[in-house]
């Protein structure tokens, strides 16, 4: 076990300074640089003077390496477009934005897509299976985009029922400002609804063909107690090593729609450093996120054991 | 009394016992049938091919050009002379969103197209040579996958300019990672078959074990990649576009389409409403006829 935990953390940082590295010769090789649409208008001096306090006088391999030791202690740097900001303040205040975002729409989209699962393995062959199967396909195909565009026309232009853009800020940010937040969650619970229901369905039509669930019925044991106890316990599995990636994407993956509902999330922000080439937060939320990233797939092979013994870690006897 | 004259075959020789009565259906033939038998999945095929078909002549139907503009009759509703009404410079939307569908569905399939052969080929060398090569590029598969999708993209974007070739780079760049893994782990499992072994032993040249074992054997998994990654591929397009990211006017595409149509959205949803209608369509054919292939050509899964 110790060995493993050893061996993940070395690649875990190797991988982490490869992404900042690549990361940071990508942003390098976009011809122009932030700065140039402050500095044009300046005098020579003062361009100057702007250039060497973001360091941006120095040479690529020089500002390389002050970059990556800078980071190595924790500090990312300020923002080379808005000035004083930093990745520490931009993960205050708008992390919990989007990890609030995220959370709603995969707590909501899980459980109903799990529910509507189990309905439709249960009910095989009827009405409710196809409609469940027919409604999931249907939720895949129409993207994002279009669904917020939809439901933000019609509930919140047409029918005036939810506000038509923004976001619970101050101390609504966690728990409260609900009705802002119903579309957002509603656009971006669909696709979790449509994975799930898809995912649990197939996966317990695997069991429910096993002997042992032949033996359980034989038994006599009551339906519900089937399900629970033979069925779905078995057919977690895939379920369970979906969820940590589903955590890991819901936190950044609503680009969209937060561009749709104009939400001061992580993911919007990140587009426009992106577009503004702005170094030093894009590298910050890329190596952030990154780690997140791999240390939710660790959380996944930890999971893998958990939920079913008969797996090993790798490297472990 | 028991002679020899009494053990004979009476009433068929020896070519009609070992004559097979049925035909025999190769693995392709099995998967077609049990294709034609899936109601969903033949229906979203004639809809794909309708679409298709759509695509090529759909902007010449009405006679008018996708860019040329009418003043007088912009922004009009669906009517007789214009089916799916005009845009804001009065061109007709029945022939742009043809025109635009033909380009997403082209990216889709030539990134689709991209995705498969690289990663194929990137994953067979990862099988092949195993060792610390297959794990030079296992890491590199690592990284690539580690960096956000979006920040590569903008970066390609960037760097190669808003246009056809840059997109078509920055959605395949990352995509095949899934395809060289599947190809890695499905040759390595292939290597240990015995029948690979047979051939090896019989003097089968590499190339006649990859070109008669390893595809056929890989094909299906291929074809169910593609009619995965296809709808992927047209989602990222239009979402891309819509952030202003991908294609940009004057060029179009379903997602160009779709972000003019948001700007109009309160006054004018049909411009918005069309396109929206046609891409959803669209993906829709291809997922479900992606599911009737699994179903076709996934042996596990048959009864």
């Amino acid at each position: 076990m110790a060995k493993y935990l050893i061996r993940r953390f070395v690649e875990l940082v190797v991988t982490i300074f490869l992404i900042a590295t690549a990361t940071f010769f990508l942003l390098e090789a976009v011809p122009g640089d932030p700065l140039s649409e402050r500095a044009d208008k300046l005098p020579v001096q003062s361009r100057e003077a702007l250039y060497a306090r973001y360091g941006l006088d120095k040479p690529v391999m020089e500002r390389y390496l002050l970059t990556m030791g800078r980071m190595c202690k924790g500090d990312f740097g300020e923002s080379f477009v808005y000035a004083g900001q930093t990745v520490g303040g931009l993960v205050r205040d708008r992390l919990p934005v989007s990890a609030r975002l995220g959370l709603q729409q995969m707590i909501l989209g899980v459980s109903v897509g799990l529910l509507l699962g189990i309905l439709a393995a249960m009910k095989r062959g009827t009405i409710a299976d196809y409609m469940v199967v027919g409604f999931s396909v249907l939720l895949i195909s129409i993207p994002h985009l279009i669904f917020g565009l939809m439901l933000q026309k019609i509930f919140a232009g047409t029918l005036h029922w939810f506000p038509t853009i923004g976001w619970p800020a101050g101390k609504d940010l966690w728990f409260g400002g609900w009705e802002a937040t119903v579309l957002p969650t509603l656009t971006g619970c669909f696709s979790y609804i449509a994975m799930y229901a898809r995912l649990l369905k197939t996966s317990m039509l695997d069991v429910i063909n096993q002997d042992y669930v032949l033996t359980a019925e034989s038994k006599g044991l009551s339906k519900g107690t089937i399900i629970r106890k033979h069925i779905l316990r078995n057919s977690f599995i895939p379920v369970m090593t979906q969820l940590p990636m589903s955590v890991g994407m819901c936190i950044t993956g609503s680009f969209f729609i937060e561009s749709i509902y104009s939400i001061p999330g992580i993911g919007q922000y990140y587009v426009t450093a992106v577009n503004n080439q702005d170094l030093s937060i894009v590298l910050g939320e890329t190596v952030l996120l990154s780690i997140l990233y791999v240390v939710i797939l660790f959380l996944t092979d930890i999971l893998y054991v958990a939920v079913d013994p008969r797996i090993a870690l790798p490297g472990s006897k | 009394m028991l002679s020899q004259e009494k053990f004979r075959v009476v009433g068929y020789t020896q070519e009609e016992a070992n004559r097979i009565e049925r035909p025999t259906i190769s693995y392709w033939q099995d998967a077609w049938r049990r294709l034609k038998k899936n109601p969903v999945a033949m229906t979203a095929l004639v809809v794909l091919i309708f679409l298709i078909i759509m695509v090529i002549i759909g902007p010449h139907i009405r006679g008018y050009d996708y860019i040329a503009m009418n003043v007088v009759d912009k922004n009009q509703g669906s009517s007789a002379k214009y089916w799916f009404g005009t845009d804001n410079l009065g061109r007709d939307m029945f022939s742009r969103i043809w025109v635009g569908a033909r380009a997403s569905m082209l990216i889709a399939l030539i990134a689709t197209g991209l995705k498969l052969v690289v990663g194929t080929l990137y994953g067979a060398a990862m099988a092949h040579f195993g060792g610390w090569v297959d794990d030079i590029l296992m890491r590199i598969i690592e990284v690539l996958n580690s960096l956000p999708h979006l920040l590569l993209t903008i970066l390609i974007m960037m760097v190669l300019g808003n246009n056809l070739f840059a997109l078509l780079v920055a959605l395949s760049f990352t995509a095949w990672c899934s395809t060289a893994r599947q190809t890695r782990g499905m040759i390595k499992q292939l290597k240990e078959s015995e029948y690979v072994y047979a051939a090896e032993v019989l003097g089968a040249s590499p190339l006649r074990i990859i070109v008669k074992h390893y595809v056929p054997n890989m094909l299906s998994i291929l074809i169910l990649e593609a009619s995965t990654a296809i709808p992927g591929f047209i989602f990222t397009e239009a979402g891309l576009s819509f952030l202003g990211i991908g294609l940009t006017a004057p060029e179009i595409s379903l997602g160009v389409l779709i972000s003019q149509g948001q700007k109009t959205l309160d006054f004018y949803p049909s411009q918005l409403l069309y396109p929206c209608v046609v891409l959803c369509v669209i993906v829709m054919a291809f997922n479900l006829l992606g599911d009737g292939l699994r179903d076709a050509l996934d042996p596990r899964l048959r009864q």
